[in-house]
């Protein structure tokens, strides 16, 4: 019961915050205004919050289902960056599109792999001295793996140690937890699964691996 | 993306999204675009104009959906392939539509998104569709798969980013020619290199064309126990089941619903049920289609005959006739509409132990048919009615005229077979269908050797004859065209005979544009026609 009243509030602020970015969209239009643009970001940061509050609940409820399909990485890492709001002036954002040109398509649900490299793009941005990376690569008789780094501060030891699940940070435990789900639920035929993996090198770099 | 100098159409039934979607286009240049409320404007603007790109949202109102629309044109080949469809859809419709198989949108895109990424993804279904071109061209019903095939080695050799695109097309045309081994070898080279849905769906559909069955349902149960959403595969394997277990191939269908609502998938639940004699579920389902849809688009007669017979099977007699009654103010009023009452109705009564009643409503569905030409299901319709009222004779005769507009039509066969099983009269059936088929083997054989032994006089009268009253049948047709030509070719320069033979390559054409014989025949009319006889278009 409460849980169906979580969905319907989550649904419903979504559709308000789609109104709002329509709204947000036609001031834009007038001035070019930094704030706007900044604005749109975090409307877009909450509807990927609630989208994947959304995906927890409905796993919870055994009702995910994950659409793996063939996707173009490239096309794919453009899509994503595209969803990121401007970086600040201090940040640069390297994406390396050329081994994704050259791996062409790998087969996994675009949309849930998006929330999950977008969140740790999000976090990246907060934690970042002047630069991020988001790569995709080959990992031989594995699969592929994205790749989001950073030259911060790294993780916290706690989350490092394996405490993902309750961590103190609560939008950082409902992101792990998210990854650490969106990893596991993508399957091959043969029974491989994907897998998240956490380091500090030192900044904070996180892999999923997709299989 | 610079859409200036396109052509779009915007289909949403809201019209605050409705001029959202209107700004965010302008901004990419977009200066002619028509808009569509729901799914009846859409239908009208995309049969009278040929549209870029067309933007649509998955919720149309009046229990309606994209997804269902985007359906109903390609099925009806309105929409050309070089149009561009961008499904827009909310959090909740995404599943709905990336797992979409058969009919899938060239794009979707899931709501809020700028202005920035909506181009960026039109652009891209441009691109691809540019860079495809050379494989289109040659596909669809007046292609030609050889040069499909050519189009994909000649791109393949050259590489490029569509090389996946490429593959996908080439697994399913050769598939399509029956060279189920090269599919094979294509499929598998694919899944050694990775795992990916559709190439482990496409392996087993190889299989299956290679009359492995066993391996062939082997390869869709480890689909859809790895993919659990790619809807592709439950399709395959219900179609596989329904020919040895309908029990089996119902619980697949079931299970695909449970991922994705779709009309026609709820249909097949309702007709399998029906057969598995499992009326509470066969009345749910087809009670969901013809209630759900209040476009009235997406339903047809067939759909509320069989909610009819499910609640006639059940005894619930005042239901059924409800049900036709219904079935009266959903669509327009036409021959077949009022056919197709008269004959679920007499068989409604006639299962209910009212036969004056039933045979008042057959005596009303065969006046109609002496009226109006009926469509192949409403014909059949008809003829279930008389065997339902003992009228075995007057079914005969009706079965008869349908197989023979439709002798090579195996699908058609099938269906007037279903009917004399429906009345317990199955290997008369077989009997019966099968004489007719072999009667018009030998009429065209007849024709055709009395032709070669001068006699084209007597050849022209029969085919012509046959092909006036056959109008479905192609072979008919073509041969009826040919013996006139052969006359022409003979005996000079007629265009009245030109003309006639005109008329019965179109009506050939019309029948089964993909005929073997049609291209022969069209060339040979295009040789000898006289500069003033009327063009045959290509």
């Amino acid at each position: 019961m409460i849980d169906d009243l979580v969905a319907a509030a989550i649904h419903d602020a979504k559709n308000a915050l789609l109104a709002l970015d329509v709204q947000l969209a036609a001031a834009e239009c007038r001035p070019a205004s930094a704030d706007f643009r900044g604005a749109r970001g975090q409307v877009s940061r909450i509807a990927t919050d609630l989208a994947r509050l959304l995906t927890l609940y409905r796993a919870q409820q055994g009702r995910l289902h994950v659409h793996i399909d063939d996707r173009d990485l490239s096309d794919f890492l453009d899509d994503t960056v595209a969803e990121l709001s401007p970086l600040p002036a201090h940040l640069t954002l390297q994406v390396n599109r050329d081994s994704a040109m050259q791996l062409g398509a790998w087969a996994f649900d675009a949309y849930l792999v998006r929330l999950v490299l977008l969140d740790a793009l999000r976090n990246a941005l907060r934690h970042a001295a002047a630069w991020i990376t988001l790569t995709v690569e080959r990992l031989d008789g594995e699969g592929i793996a994205f790749v989001v780094s950073d030259d911060g501060d790294g993780f916290p030891a706690a989350i490092l140690s394996g405490a993902a699940d309750a961590s103190g940070d609560g939008s950082t435990g409902l992101g792990l937890s998210f990854a650490q789900l969106i990893a596991t639920s993508h399957v091959t035929p043969d029974g491989r699964h994907g897998r998240l993996e956490l380091k500090n090198t030192p900044g904070a770099c996180l892999t999923l691996i997709l299989p | 993306m610079d859409l200036r100098g396109k052509r779009g159409l915007l289909i949403d039934d809201v019209a605050d999204m409705r001029a959202a979607l209107r700004i965010q286009l302008t901004d990419l240049g977009l200066e002619q675009c028509d808009m569509a409320r729901n799914v009846k404007e859409a239908i009208e603007h995309i049969s009278h104009s040929r549209y870029d790109l067309i933007v649509c949202d998955y919720n149309l109102g009046q229990g309606a959906d994209g997804q269902q629309l985007l359906e109903l044109l390609r099925r009806r080949s309105i929409l050309p392939r070089s149009s561009a469809f961008l499904m827009i859809t909310g959090e909740a419709g995404y599943e709905k539509v990336a797992t979409a198989a058969e009919y899938a949108p060239d794009d979707y895109l899931i709501k809020p998104f700028t202005a920035e990424i909506l181009g960026m993804r039109i652009g891209r279904i441009f691109d691809k569709k540019a860079a495809l071109q050379p494989i289109h061209r040659w596909m669809g019903e007046k292609g030609d798969p050889a040069k499909a095939l050519a189009a994909c080695d000649t791109m393949l050799a050259a590489g490029g980013r569509h090389a996946l695109d490429v593959l996908h097309l080439k697994g399913e045309l050769l598939l399509e020619a029956g060279k189920a081994a090269e599919a094979q070898a294509l499929y598998e080279n694919v899944l050694q290199q990775r795992a990916t849905p559709w190439a482990v769906v496409g392996l087993a559909r190889a299989e299956l064309a290679s009359g492995n069955d066993a391996q062939a349902r082997q390869l869709f149960e480890q689909a859809l126990e790895t993919y659990p959403s790619y809807l592709a595969a439950y399709d395959s394997l219900a179609n596989l089941l329904a020919k040895t277990d309908k029990g089996a191939a119902q619980e697949v269908v079931e299970q695909a619903l449970k991922i994705a609502p779709s009309t026609q998938r709820t249909r097949e639940l309702g007709s399998l049920a029906l057969e598995n004699k499992d009326f509470e579920r066969a009345e749910s389902a087809f009670k969901r289609v013809v209630e759900k849809d209040r476009s009235g688009f997406f339903k047809s007669h067939d759909d509320y005959s069989s909610l009819a017979k499910t609640y006639v099977e059940q005894g619930k007699t005042s239901e059924a006739l409800a049900t036709v009654k219904d079935m009266g103010s959903a669509f327009s009023r036409t021959p077949a509409l009022e056919a197709r009452k008269a004959a679920v109705e007499a068989q409604v009564h006639a299962k209910s132990g009212n036969p004056a009643a039933a045979q008042a409503a057959i005596e009303r569905a065969l006046a109609v048919g002496k009226e109006a030409q009926l469509d192949l299901a409403t014909s059949l319709e008809v003829a279930q009615a008389c065997f339902a009222g003992g009228r075995a004779e007057d079914a005969k005769t009706i079965i008869q005229a349908v197989a023979e507009d439709h002798h090579e039509n195996e699908a058609a066969i099938a269906k007037a077979h279903a009917v004399f099983a429906a009345a317990g009269l199955e290997d008369e059936g077989t009997v019966f269908l099968e004489a007719t088929r072999k009667r018009m083997i030998k009429l065209n054989n007849d024709a055709v050797g009395m032709a070669k032994a001068g006699k084209l006089d007597e050849a022209i009268a029969m085919l012509t004859e046959a092909a006036n009253r056959l109008t479905n049948n192609a072979q008919i047709a073509l041969n009826a065209a040919l013996a006139l030509l052969m006359h022409v070719h003979r005996h000079g320069p007629d265009l009245a005979r030109v003309t006639e033979a005109h008329r019965y390559i179109l009506q050939a054409r019309q029948a089964r544009a993909d005929h073997p014989k049609l291209p022969e025949v069209a060339g040979f009319y295009r040789k000898i026609a006289p500069p003033d006889a009327p063009p045959l278009p290509t």
